[in-house]
């Protein structure tokens, strides 16, 4: 940010025109991630179109997708949110060491939740469901593997902002990278419900 | 230079230029919005003149009837990289640059939310552009046209019936790659808008009293923002479909191909609302001031964009009549199509109420604004035509549909951008552009437009299909097809006197005030072209007339109505 810049920003401050909760760098997150999310929403679409015009989908057992595991999986990823939650809330408060532990607590959560996928995958690979088996390989593999990405993304995400707070480059003041790595997991997990949802729940619902 | 003493003797320092402060360092390495709104404008200019001379190769084919000016494959790579690169690399980018110039000026700023995002978002474009281009060098330039349909789209996998139509080597592959890397930019440059706008407008600028462009500005970078996504996934898709061996858009496998079609219309047709309502923005700056009356109806031209950019997300079968959807679908998609005319049509008369009884100078930009509303009008005519589904059926993929979209692209963006640019040049550079030169390309363009795409409407309803390379000489399409050639040429010759224009006026135009026309709005409060810092004091705004209200302090806006 140039001076001049940093200068407008004091000006819209004194003037009460920058509301005092955000900053740009957080609205800036904010439509970044809605963009994003729409990429999930479409791929949603897509496999929900797929479904219904295939009519029953299963695999080439002729069973569901098994759901109990990949529920265990759900609960790791979504209570990874909590030491997220809890590192930034620690930076904020200027504490390192609750920052270091909250951001270690989430990356070795991910990385569980990042390896069951694997196992999964392998599992499922093991009995010729593969990202060739109909649509429905197509659609399974490509939506969960997207998001599986996007796990992969956040997680580098972390080591890089763990890396740094090792560092030092965090105080209360200054910490915008670590609550945008907050925002970004937060919507890796939130995304996950649909995501979910729509591959795991929804054959059950339909029978 | 610094001068230190040591002792008694004085020595001399000079400090080793730096990269960014050479000429050239300066505009690679600058996070300036202006210089980076200037390289938008410029790249998007160079990508007109490659798309336009697609167009005259495409034009020359068809001037005859049996020409054999291009081979089929080389005819069907002309037109789909016409398309792809007139939308993705001219309006899109010039779109921006036009934003990323104005928008800050206009709303009091000194820079955008993101300096060195919006660079990135520059550079991503450029070289995706050059990517997307450079596919001629290779032999394998996209062929499938511009939406790119499956099968056409997939390799030999994906359609073992019709193997001839699949495209085996690396052509669909540039396309898509191409525009996931344009995609990132546009992305980059719309959140960068969107916080710019919202959060950096100048004290005492409300929503309410932000200048129209702006406006319209905000409204397409929401739209990019939720539209492109769909374009993402399309082209991820396919780029699966065609190496990693799944199945989305091959129908012998269950996928299907109108899936394709689904997700790249659902960004397809906000994506033609993207690429006109930065221009409703600038027409609706234009207009006003060279008919010295505030713009009638601020209110309904705001909100009408917004309902626009909403309906936008519900109309995107309408161009895919023709495939068999259910009729409670056609009957769905025939109502929004017609509902959103209604929204385009209030702007029209509001632009009409806008001139009416004002005291009109027909300048340059005017005369380009004043021919984008005639022209935008028949665009919006034959297009409210097509979304009655038994009509369509009848014209669909006929030269109806190409002489529909060039009205609203050509006749409309188009000369939107050229009004633009003679209304902001002189800000931009601090010259005017030529006024005679000016008026000889406005005549040229005008009569070139009309020359080429009214003979495209009897075409279509006379049945010659688009696309075809070439013609038969015993159908009746010979004289018309010959006319819109001519039509393509007087275009080619308008854009020509435009480039001399700019040379000549850049060389040595006639030198511009800071204040050229009279106007209301901000960007005009600075110097011509503009100090890297905008304005030397952030500026209070009381109206929506913000540098009128300077300049006239007696009859300020703020004094009599409030906004």
């Amino acid at each position: 940010m140039s001076t001049a810049h940093g200068e407008q920003v004091r000006v819209l401050e004194e003037h009460g025109e920058l509301g005092a909760t955000h900053s740009l760098n957080w609205w800036g997150m904010i439509f970044f991630i809605s963009s994003e999310a729409l990429i999930f929403a479409n791929l949603i679409a897509a496999y929900l179109y797929l479904e219904i015009r295939a009519g029953r989908w299963t695999l080439p057992s002729g069973d569901h997708l098994d759901v109990i595991y990949p529920a265990f999986n759900t609960v790791i990823l979504l209570g990874s949110s909590v030491p997220a939650i809890l590192a930034r809330s620690g930076i904020a408060k200027g504490d390192k060491r609750r920052l270091v532990l909250g951001l270690l607590g989430t990356i070795i959560m991910g990385s569980v939740f990042l390896g069951g996928q694997a196992y999964e995958y392998t599992n499922l690979i093991s009995q010729n469901f593969t990202l060739n088996y109909k649509t429905f390989g197509s659609a399974f593999f490509t939506l969960t593997g997207f998001h599986g990405l996007h796990v992969t993304v956040g997680l580098i995400f972390l080591i890089v902002i763990l890396i740094r707070a090792l560092r030092g480059d965090f105080t209360a003041k200054k910490h915008f990278a670590v609550e945008a790595g907050e925002m970004y997991w937060h919507f890796v997990d939130l995304v996950w419900i649909l995501v979910f949802s729509t591959v795991y729940l929804l054959p059950l619902i339909r029978g | 230079m610094a001068t230190p003493v040591i002792g008694n003797a004085t020595t001399t320092v000079v400090r080793q230029k730096r990269l960014s402060e050479s000429y050239v360092g300066e505009w690679l390495m600058t996070t300036d919005h202006k210089l980076i709104g200037i390289m938008y404008i410029v790249t998007g200019f160079f990508f007109f003149l490659v798309g336009g001379m697609e167009a005259l190769l495409i034009r020359t084919q068809l001037a005859a009837p049996d020409a054999h000016v291009l081979s089929p494959q080389t005819y069907n790579a002309i037109f789909t990289m016409h398309g792809t690169t007139m939308i993705f690399l001219f309006v899109i980018p010039v779109l921006t640059g036009f934003g990323n110039y104005i928008v800050p000026l206009m709303i009091g700023a000194r820079d955008m939310a993101f300096p060195r995002l919006n660079a990135f978002g520059y550079w991503v474009l450029l070289f995706g552009g050059i990517f997307i281009q450079s596919s001629f060098l290779f032999g394998a330039p996209p062929d499938g046209g511009w939406f790119l349909y499956a099968p056409l789209n997939l390799t030999n996998a994906g359609c073992t019936v019709h193997a001839t139509a699949c495209t085996n080597g690396m052509n669909a592959d540039f396309w898509a790659l191409g525009v996931l890397m344009l995609g990132v930019s546009s992305i980059a440059g719309s959140v960068n808008f969107v916080v710019t706008i919202l959060k950096l407008r100048a004290p005492g600028m409300s929503i309410n009293r932000m200048p129209l462009f702006t406006w319209m500005v905000l409204v397409t970078s929401f739209l990019l923002l939720f539209a492109l996504p769909s374009l993402t996934a399309a082209a991820g898709l396919l780029l699966l479909d065609r190496h990693a061996g799944t199945h989305f858009y091959q129908y012998a496998f269950g996928g299907d191909p109108l899936l394709w079609q689904h997700l790249f219309w659902s960004f397809g047709h906000p994506e033609v609302y993207i690429l006109i309502l930065p221009v409703f923005g600038m027409i609706s700056e234009i207009l006003p001031v060279f008919s010295h009356k505030p713009i009638f109806g601020y209110t309904f031209i705001a909100w009408s964009g917004v309902a626009i950019g909403f309906l936008s997300f519900t109309v995107w079968a309408h161009h895919m009549f023709a495939v068999g959807l259910p009729p409670i679908a056609q009957a769905f998609f025939a109502t929004s199509t017609t509902l959103i005319a209604i929204p385009t049509a209030v702007k029209i008369f509001n632009w009409i109420a806008t001139i009416f009884g004002g005291k009109i100078s027909f300048k340059v930009p005017m005369l380009f604004a004043l021919g984008f509303v005639a022209m935008f009008l028949i665009g919006g005519l034959n297009g409210a035509a097509l979304a009655v589904v038994p009509f369509d059926y009848q014209v669909t993929d006929t030269y109806f549909v190409v002489a529909h979209l060039h009205y609203v692209l050509f006749g409309g963006t188009v000369f939107g951008v050229f009004a633009g640019t003679y209304y902001w040049f002189p800000k931009m550079t601090g010259k005017f552009l030529g006024e005679r030169l000016g008026q000889v390309q406005f005549w040229l363009m005008l009569i070139g437009v009309n020359l080429t795409f009214f003979p495209m409407h009897i075409l279509g309803l006379l049945g010659m299909p688009r696309r075809y390379y070439t013609y038969a000489g015993n159908l009746g399409w010979n004289e018309l097809n010959l006319l819109a050639s001519i039509g393509a040429l007087t275009i080619g010759l308008a854009i020509m006197v435009f480039l001399y224009n700019v040379i000549v006026s850049l060389k040595n135009g006639q030198v511009a005030p800071d204040d050229p026309w009279d106007a209301f709005t901000l960007e005009w409060d600075t110097s011509s072209p503009p100090k890297k810092y905008n304005f030397l004091h952030i500026p209070v705004v009381r109206s929506r007339r913000p540098f009128y209200d300077k300049k006239y302090p007696e009859i300020a806006d703020w004094k009599t109505v409030i906004h």
